[in-house]
């Protein structure tokens, strides 16, 4: 146990850097911030919420720099992307933070934000869903024939629709290999950003699918350029909080040396495995987070009456994180597996690289 | 002969794990002398009383905490130092119990010269989350300088993790190539 002197608790911290680690796992792979999962689990170590908050923000600064480092050693970024869509994010961040004030003060604020954010997991789950498993079974069609299908694959006809909109500036994105107008990137940037700022979290799981289904990058550069969009809209996030004395910097160094790991896991992880695989991933983890909300919806629509569904609430969000590393990991071992000639589950070649 | 690719990553590795462990050490340095601390209860955001939160967490309606108001340089278990919004907060200081809390007198009241406090925590939500928020924090105002600090520090710590991170896997042999993104049908 340590003692807090700014938090004013005693927490363990084995605790806080694991939970640096299985998220570091999980943001290094499919490029989010985790906050939905980090800010809950502080909560349950005895951290005040504001706090929560605060240090869960500024570990996510770190991280997110971390894993950018190793995603930029393996080609995962464009930056022209990156940087075209970061002013729109910062613009649209503060544009959901209003909303949420707006809402706040008319009395809405909870049941709205719950039923919102239930709507549009359910809504990407479904679509990255049934997108990936199509692309999956395009891969193992183009497999039979005997082709060589490459690392991305997908059947979503949405990015040409974007791209052919010819509205200047024109922007040639290098490594996505795109040229899109700079309004299509700032609109996405800025929708994107006022979802993040209306549910408080980085954003992550929505850019990413909006990346690869809206501007038509790889699943792989969607990520990595995500975690650069997450280094600079984190980082605004450290400064707001700290400047407020919202953030215990000694939790924060111990989550970012178990990040440091994770990230590390995470990120090299990617490049074991297909566009698709880090799709499925990122769906499991909306999914995962849309039942825990939905649970808290019930609670609070119940009149708070039934303590058993928040605290279901509680377990799903905590038991996402682990479950989501373990997933990545099998996922790690099983490619590996593969390269070696070994058995794999028949689902597994379509959805990681020989080599 | 060494491998050059190896002897690139062990310099790597060696140069940027110095960086990252002074950049940890300074943190550490600056949180254990209490620099930091001193910076976060910077000055006083409303007209109240400046406390430490910690002293007298477990009072109850039953059995209050009674806080002698004076005006001391540093806070030493239960006193109270009456501040102005502005006023730089006295040493060990952590929160502010606010005039309007006490003339609403649910949580804390007056009596002479003394500050009488009965409810030290409320429970609060966040995402969904509860949790005992009590006086820490309240009403304090960090100093400005405290926000570049944490994000200098942040900042530095993920470049000098990451770099040093990269460093050793190169030192040890694990070749990590550019993935190419666009062989083969897609």
């Amino acid at each position: 146990m340590f003692d807090f002197a700014i938090a004013g608790i005693h927490a363990p911290l084995f605790l806080l850097m694991l939970t640096g680690f299985t998220v570091g796992i999980v943001g290094g792979f499919i490029g989010v911030g985790g906050g939905y999962m980090v800010t809950p689990a502080l909560i349950v170590f005895g951290f005040p919420g504001y706090m929560a908050s605060g240090i869960d923000m500024t570990h996510i600064a770190g991280k997110a720099v971390i894993a950018t480092v190793r995603h930029r050693q393996l080609g995962n970024i464009d930056w022209t992307l990156g940087l075209a869509m970061v002013g729109g994010t910062m613009l649209g961040v503060e544009m959901g933070v209003r909303l949420l004030s707006y809402t706040k003060a008319l009395g809405l604020s909870g049941v709205v934000l719950l039923m919102a954010s239930v709507a549009i997991m359910i809504g990407l789950f479904l679509y990255t869903q049934i997108e990936t498993h199509r692309a999956q079974k395009k891969i193992n069609q183009l497999s039979s024939e005997g082709k060589t299908v490459g690392r991305e694959l997908s059947t979503s006809s949405l990015p040409k629709l974007f791209q052919s909109i010819k509205l200047y500036p024109i922007v040639r994105c290098r490594t996505a290999r795109l040229v899109i107008s700079m309004w299509v990137i700032v609109l996405v940037g800025i929708s994107t950003g006022v979802l993040a700022g209306f549910f408080g979290v980085g954003g992550g799981f929505i850019r990413v699918p909006a990346l690869v289904y809206i501007v038509g990058a790889t699943t792989h550069i969607a990520v990595g350029t995500d975690l650069l969009e997450i280094v600079v809209s984190g980082g605004y996030g450290a400064l707001r909080q700290s400047m407020m004395g919202n953030v215990d910097m000694i939790a924060v160094l111990f989550m970012i040396v178990g990040a440091m790991f994770g990230a590390q896991f995470g990120s090299i992880a990617t490049s074991y495995v297909r566009g698709p695989a880090i799709r499925y991933i990122l769906s499991y983890s909306l999914i995962l987070a849309t039942v825990g909300a939905f649970l808290r919806l019930v609670y609070i629509l119940s009149g708070a009456k039934f303590e058993v569904l928040n605290f279901a609430a509680v377990v799903f969000t905590l038991g996402e994180m682990i479950f989501l590393c373990f997933f990545i990991v099998s996922l790690v071992v099983f490619a590996v597996r593969f390269r070696q000639g070994k058995w794999v589950p028949p689902w597994i070649p379509s959805l990681v690289v020989s080599a | 002969m060494a491998d050059p690719a190896k002897t690139k990553g062990t310099i790597k590795f060696l140069v940027w794990g110095i960086l990252a462990v002074a950049l940890v050490y300074y943190t550490w340095h600056s949180y254990s002398s209490g620099q930091m601390i001193t910076w976060y209860y910077w000055e006083a955001n409303q007209d109240g009383y400046a406390i430490n939160a910690d002293t007298f967490r477990n009072a109850t309606k039953e059995k209050p905490a009674v806080l002698e108001i004076g005006s001391f340089a540093a806070i030493s278990g239960l006193q109270a130092v009456k501040v102005k919004k502005g006023d730089r907060l006295p040493q060990n200081c952590n929160g502010i119990i606010s005039e309007k809390i006490i003339k609403e007198g649910k949580r804390a009241t007056l009596d002479g010269n003394s500050l009488k406090v009965t409810v030290p925590t409320e429970t609060k939500e966040a995402k969904g989350f509860k949790y005992k928020d009590s006086f820490k924090h309240k009403g304090i105002h960090t100093n400005p300088w405290s926000g570049v600090q944490n994000l200098f520090m942040v900042i530095g710590m993920g470049l000098t993790l990451g770099y040093m991170a990269e460093g050793f896997t190169d030192m040890m042999g694990i070749k990590l190539q550019k993935i190419k993104h666009y062989e083969g049908a897609h």
